[in-house]
């Protein structure tokens, strides 16, 4: 439901960032989120059918505290020349990752 | 009643004229307001003057301008207004408030100046501060003035904290800013003020870049300074601060793209004559402020398409091999926008190297094996097909058959080879092979060390080449507890990685190894407190959240439990302090008795660099560092030591006393 959703966003440390380059690495994601704090994992967004990266990520922290920085930090600045954009995400699900090919 | 909510609406009121007063205020009205009302809400007039007092510096002369029309009016109220403050100012001592102090001894000195009372030697000169009080200078000048109550300093209490020695950092100085207004001098008090006050912008606004950036830009005094100087200084002092910044590096990384964003005119060129600064100093720059300006630069550059005029740095191209260098992430990127001079600084191309790929490698002991194990793992092996592949390897430590030797290297170098090799595509590939076969790991490396330390020589065998992914690989290594903090810490200084010791992704591997060491042991001491605090009940306060209030008490016994796991943490957290300080010596000693016995200069850039990452060490982790400083003088640092290596942790040690 709507407020157990709510609830989620606020506990959560996974972060949904999008507008990504397609050609952007997992080397790359790390070295800049790495930043913000000490990440779980990334889940890198591909295509349903090729498999291939497709502008999303998802980004996983340790810590509440460390996603919160990121949003703070790294929510609107440059990867790769593009402007990335992080939203909270209520955790990341396998086969969330494929994207519409 | 109703008289009460009267009271109390006045009261509020008056907090808010007192609290919003600007520069602008009709200060002789407010003056004139607050008089009336002095009879029946003094103490309340006096508490709030006295909180903007310390709580409001940037607003000092303000304030002090309107206590002292008020002292014009009503000598009594002056009077205990100045006693208030002499309470306040021995207070904060007592407390160990410093900055609070300050704040209160800043503006006894200003009341001065509203001759609200006296003191020895009058009047700042200083020509930044807006002084409201010039503007009454003919009503304040005729009241009569107050002596400051005798300040006794509380004395010495073993439980006091007193603040670290501080560094003014300085980058600046009048002939950098030809243009526009002077930058004051480097020990005015006008330089100081405003620095204070652009250091209490970023601290207002840190969590909101944007605001900040705004905000540090329309300084109050921006049309008499070269504000962009300024600020680019006190946002470096605050990334710079030792022993660690105040806020995360990325926060003073995205303000200062920030601030170029919205003052694209100046203050890039201002920023780029900083970096140049810090660039022509390298040098002699403290190890841990190296680091913070490699990645802080680094990030800054990846925001701004990598433009940098870098023809201006071509001689550093013929450097010493053994000077440390820049680390810019994007390798593919790099190569493409620096001049070609600079190609010796561009990393090989990532790649692993796997010891069993090539034809020749038939003859290297377990290739048959390894190639076996590949298939093995490709048709989706589970690990106890995997470890009886492994089986059937011979094991070269076995002198005769009575005894088992703890491990089989042969067995190691064939799984942490092929498992890697197999993951080479990316992070996630690796982990996820990683992660599969634990028990294989569990199984053939176990808790012995050197059968640890083989497997972190294997993993740099293959991904030699790619310093991220070995930064990446140890620290999986570490979580999933294959490798021990210790292991990795006898890893780094062993021989075989001398060659890379100058490198900076062995001291991120380091410094991370230490920091998760640390994370272990304060998680492990909250819990105890934690659990402490809910067995004698203090967690009445409701404050906690929802989900919390259904924890059972933890009896007597869970938390002995709890606290045999923190003391075995703190031995494994003093052992790796140990290890690492060791070596340190070690390494250090050896090389200083090398010099003087050949007759060469000890002061070498390896010397430089080594010393300055022992210093790095004990400033970064000061805090863990300290509780085993006992020890650490009566078993490492013995006054027998080599001068220059004990001075590192006399340096350490002076923090505190």
């Amino acid at each position: 439901s709507r407020t157990d959703q709510e609830r989620l966003l606020r506990g959560t440390s996974t972060l949904y960032v999008g507008n990504l380059s397609f050609y952007t690495t997992e080397e790359q994601l790390y070295e800049l989120f790495g930043r913000a704090g000490d990440v779980k994992r990334i889940v890198m967004g591909l295509d349903k059918f090729r498999k291939t990266p497709c502008g999303f990520c998802f980004v996983e922290y340790f810590s509440r505290d460390d996603s919160e920085m990121c949003m703070r930090y790294i929510n609107g600045t440059r990867l790769d020349d593009r402007i990335v954009r992080t939203d909270w995400d209520a955790g990341f699900i396998e086969g969330r990752q494929y994207g519409r090919g | 009643k109703r008289r009460r909510t009267d009271a109390v609406e006045i009261e509020d009121r008056l907090e808010s004229l007192i609290l919003r007063v600007g520069e602008k205020s009709n200060l002789e009205g407010l003056a004139s307001v607050l008089e009336a009302d002095i009879n029946n809400y003094k103490g309340k007039i006096l508490k709030i003057l006295s909180d903007c007092a310390v709580k409001m510096p940037e607003k000092t002369t303000i304030y002090t301008t309107l206590v002292g029309l008020l002292n014009a009016k009503n000598y009594n109220f002056g009077g205990e207004f100045v006693d208030m403050m002499a309470k306040k100012l021995k207070e904060a001592l007592k407390a160990c408030m410093w900055k609070t102090a300050r704040y209160v001894l800043r503006f006894f000195s200003d009341l001065v100046n509203c001759h609200i009372c006296k003191l020895r030697s009058d009047m700042w000169q200083e020509k930044h501060i807006a002084r409201p009080y010039v503007a009454f200078d003919s009503i304040l000048c005729e009241a009569l003035q107050h002596n400051i109550p005798p300040l006794t300093l509380p004395p010495h209490h073993a439980d006091n904290t007193y603040p670290f020695p501080w560094v003014v950092f300085r980058l600046f100085d009048y002939t950098d800013c030809p243009e526009g207004p002077v930058l004051p001098g480097a020990h005015s008090i006008e330089r100081y003020l405003i620095e204070e006050h652009l250091h209490n912008i970023v601290k207002e606004y840190h969590l909101e870049r944007k605001q900040c950036a705004a905000f540090l830009l329309d300084f109050p005094l921006k049309h008499k300074i070269p504000l962009e100087y300024m600020i680019v200084e006190v946002v470096l002092a605050e990334l710079f601060h030792l022993p660690g910044p105040r806020y995360i590096e990325i926060c003073y990384g995205s303000l200062l793209i920030e601030l170029c964003k919205l003052q694209p005119a100046t203050m890039p060129q201002v920023l780029a004559q900083a970096v140049e600064l810090l660039f022509d100093r390298i040098d002699t720059m403290n190890v841990c402020c190296f680091d913070r300006f490699v990645n802080w630069f680094g990030y800054h550059l990846s925001n701004f398409q990598f433009k940098w005029s870098w023809d201006d740095w071509l001689e550093s191209s013929q450097l010493d091999p053994m000077h440390p260098r820049a680390k810019l992430s994007y390798r593919q990127r790099i190569a493409e926008v620096v001049p070609e001079q600079f190609d010796c600084f561009v990393p090989p191309k990532p790649e692993p190297v796997y010891k069993y790929a090539n034809a020749d490698a038939s003859d290297l002991p377990g290739a048959d094996t390894a190639h076996r194990l590949e298939s093995v793992v490709r048709s989706k092996g589970t690990s106890v097909e995997v470890l009886q592949a492994l089986g059937e390897l011979p094991n070269p430590l076995r002198e005769n058959d009575e005894t088992d030797p703890p491990y089989n290297p042969v067995q190691i170098q064939v799984f942490v080879q092929a498992i890697l090799h197999l993951g080479a595509k990316s992070f996630s590939h690796a982990f996820a092979g990683i992660s599969k076969f634990l028990k294989v790991f569990e199984s053939i490396v176990g808790n012995n060390e050197e059968a640890q330390i083989l497997v972190l020589r294997e993993m740099h065998e293959v991904w030699d080449h790619h310093q991220q992914m070995m930064v990446m690989l140890v620290d999986k290594f570490l979580r999933t507890q294959i490798v021990s903090c210790a292991s990795v810490a006898n890893w780094i200084f062993s021989k075989e990685m001398m060659p890379e010791f100058t490198k900076n992704y062995i001291w991120e591997i380091i410094h991370a190894t230490i920091r998760k060491m640390n994370k272990h042991v304060g998680r492990l001491q909250k819990e105890v407190t934690d659990a402490r605090e809910r067995r004698t009940g203090n967690d009445s306060d409701d404050s906690s959240s929802e989900d919390e209030e259904q924890r059972p008490r933890p009896s007597e016994e869970e938390i002995e439990r709890m606290e045999e796991k923190l003391e075995a943490a703190q031995a494994d957290q003093k052992n790796l302090f140990l290890i690492i300080f060791q070596r340190f010596i070690m390494i250090l000693s050896e090389h200083l008795v090398r010099c003087d016995t050949d007759g060469r200069d000890f002061n070498t850039h390896w010397y430089r660099w080594t010393i300055g990452r022992l210093h790095q060490i004990f400033m970064m982790h000061n805090t863990q560092v300290e509780r085993y400083s006992q020890t650490l003088s009566t078993l490492l640092f013995t006054q027998d030591l080599d001068l220059h290596i004990l001075d590192a942790f006399n340096q350490f040690v002076a923090l505190r006393s």
